[in-house]
């Protein structure tokens, strides 16, 4: 026998190809950005990297996201010069590794459809006297920030919800496009707790507002 | 004039409140798993109307090109909702609801625009308004005899009808704050 020939090497890979992506959802807080998210799948034991796709009614490119670091991990930022009302984005992710890619099904996404503002801020309290000395409530809030309200191209109503500190059901009493309202059914001596959301017109309400307190006195 | 865009308002919010509902109907019923959406994408015959496609370009624009392009949009939609009226009731099993919705919807559509041509008449009064609209070829498409092509004709026409529903009535709150109470809503 000869000696043994010299040495040769193969790394045999361990992982496998991603599994299928799936794009869970796009939201725009305020008609003239939206983000989207997706749930990036198997990994296949290894790094992999997504990417996400789109293509706009009216346009025939296909273009990557613009911006994946803004709203954080597996998402996709499209800022005011990407977002485009009244078309409609047909949007895919593909996920790719050493071991190969898989693609998700595409979605097909109009932002006129995926609005859903912040909730509003700044909600207060503040028990008030009429005139002949009737006391009320008077709630005041302002719209979520990023709302453009004043020049009309987003308009928002809201519905405000209140109890008293320890009990369980809700009054919820809906406001329109005003941003205050006044109560006149008071419990004196007890805690209340309020919040508010919004709608656009044609829109999904938001989330309700963080929860603002008053003590009505005893003696009003 | 604030009269006036007050009820122009409301109109184009009920209408297109009403061709949301439509389209979500319809949709639901008759469209499901047929990949519609994919085929529908730069079908509408409005299309060559450039509109503004986001509030930066709408601000832009002067108030009375955008009041010219409402006219021309809603003048549009006269042909395609009267045959909708007439075509609905091909549609096997169409319910009453949908029905309805076209009917009122082609009625209102009207309203809005003598609405807005009074609107445009005190804006800029005197001037000739240029009869621009978009011309509809789609009514035999309405009448195809192969089920699943007329249904995509459907789909196809209450899906655009929802789009400029919805434009007509963002450009008309734009063009209320606007006008009438300087951009302070
Ligand atoms: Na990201
Ligand atoms: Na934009
Ligand atoms: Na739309």
């Amino acid at each position: 026998w000869s000696e043994w020939s010299s040495e040769s090497y193969i790394q045999i890979p361990n992982g496998q190809p991603p599994g299928k992506p799936e794009l869970l959802r796009c939201r725009s807080p305020e008609k003239e950005t939206f983000t989207c998210w997706w749930n990036p799948g198997s990994d296949g034991g290894l790094p992999t990297n997504y990417t996400l796709f789109y293509s706009k009614e009216g346009d025939k490119s296909i273009n990557e996201c613009p911006d994946y670091r803004t709203a954080g991990p597996n998402s996709c930022y499209f800022d005011k010069k990407h977002t485009s009302l009244w078309a409609i984005y047909n949007i895919t992710i593909k996920a790719t590794n050493k071991m190969g890619s898989n693609i998700s099904e595409p979605q097909y996404v109009d932002v006129t459809y995926i609005v859903q503002p912040d909730p509003p801020v700044n909600l207060s309290l503040e028990v008030k006297k009429q005139v002949d000395g009737k006391p009320y409530l008077l709630l005041k809030w302002y719209p979520p920030p990023l709302a453009d309200v004043k020049s009309g191209w987003l308009t928002l109503e809201y519905k405000l919800r209140l109890k008293p500190e320890e009990g369980e059901e809700w009054e919820t009493i809906f406001v329109g496009q005003q941003t205050q309202y006044k109560l006149f059914s008071l419990n004196p001596g007890k805690k209340y707790i309020a919040q508010v959301h919004c709608k656009p017109d044609h829109g999904e309400w938001s989330e309700w507002s963080s929860e603002s307190y008053i003590q009505i006195p005893s003696d009003i | 004039l604030g009269n006036l865009f007050d009820r122009a308002v409301k109109l184009s919010h009920y209408i297109h409140s009403l061709s949301s509902e439509m389209f979500n109907e319809f949709d639901e019923r008759y469209a499901q798993g047929r990949g519609f959406i994919t085929k529908a994408i730069n079908g509408c015959h409005t299309s060559s109307l450039t509109t503004p496609e986001d509030k930066e370009q709408a601000q832009q624009i002067h108030h009375e090109d955008l009041l010219n392009l409402v006219l021309g949009v809603l003048r549009s939609w006269n042909d395609p909702l009267l045959h909708l009226v007439s075509e609905v009731q091909s549609i096997k099993e169409a319910p009453d609801t949908i029905l309805w919705k076209a009917v009122e919807i082609e009625e209102q559509n009207k309203r809005l625009l003598e609405g807005m041509e009074k609107i445009v008449g005190q804006v800029h009064p005197g001037e000739i308004e240029n009869e621009v609209y978009s011309r509809w070829s789609g009514l035999p498409s309405l009448q195809m005899s192969d089920e699943d092509s007329r249904l995509f004709a459907f789909y196809s026409l209450l899906h655009c009808l929802r789009r400029d529903s919805h434009k007509i009535d963002n450009y008309l709150k734009l063009l209320k704050c606007r006008l009438i109470h300087d951009s302070n809503c």
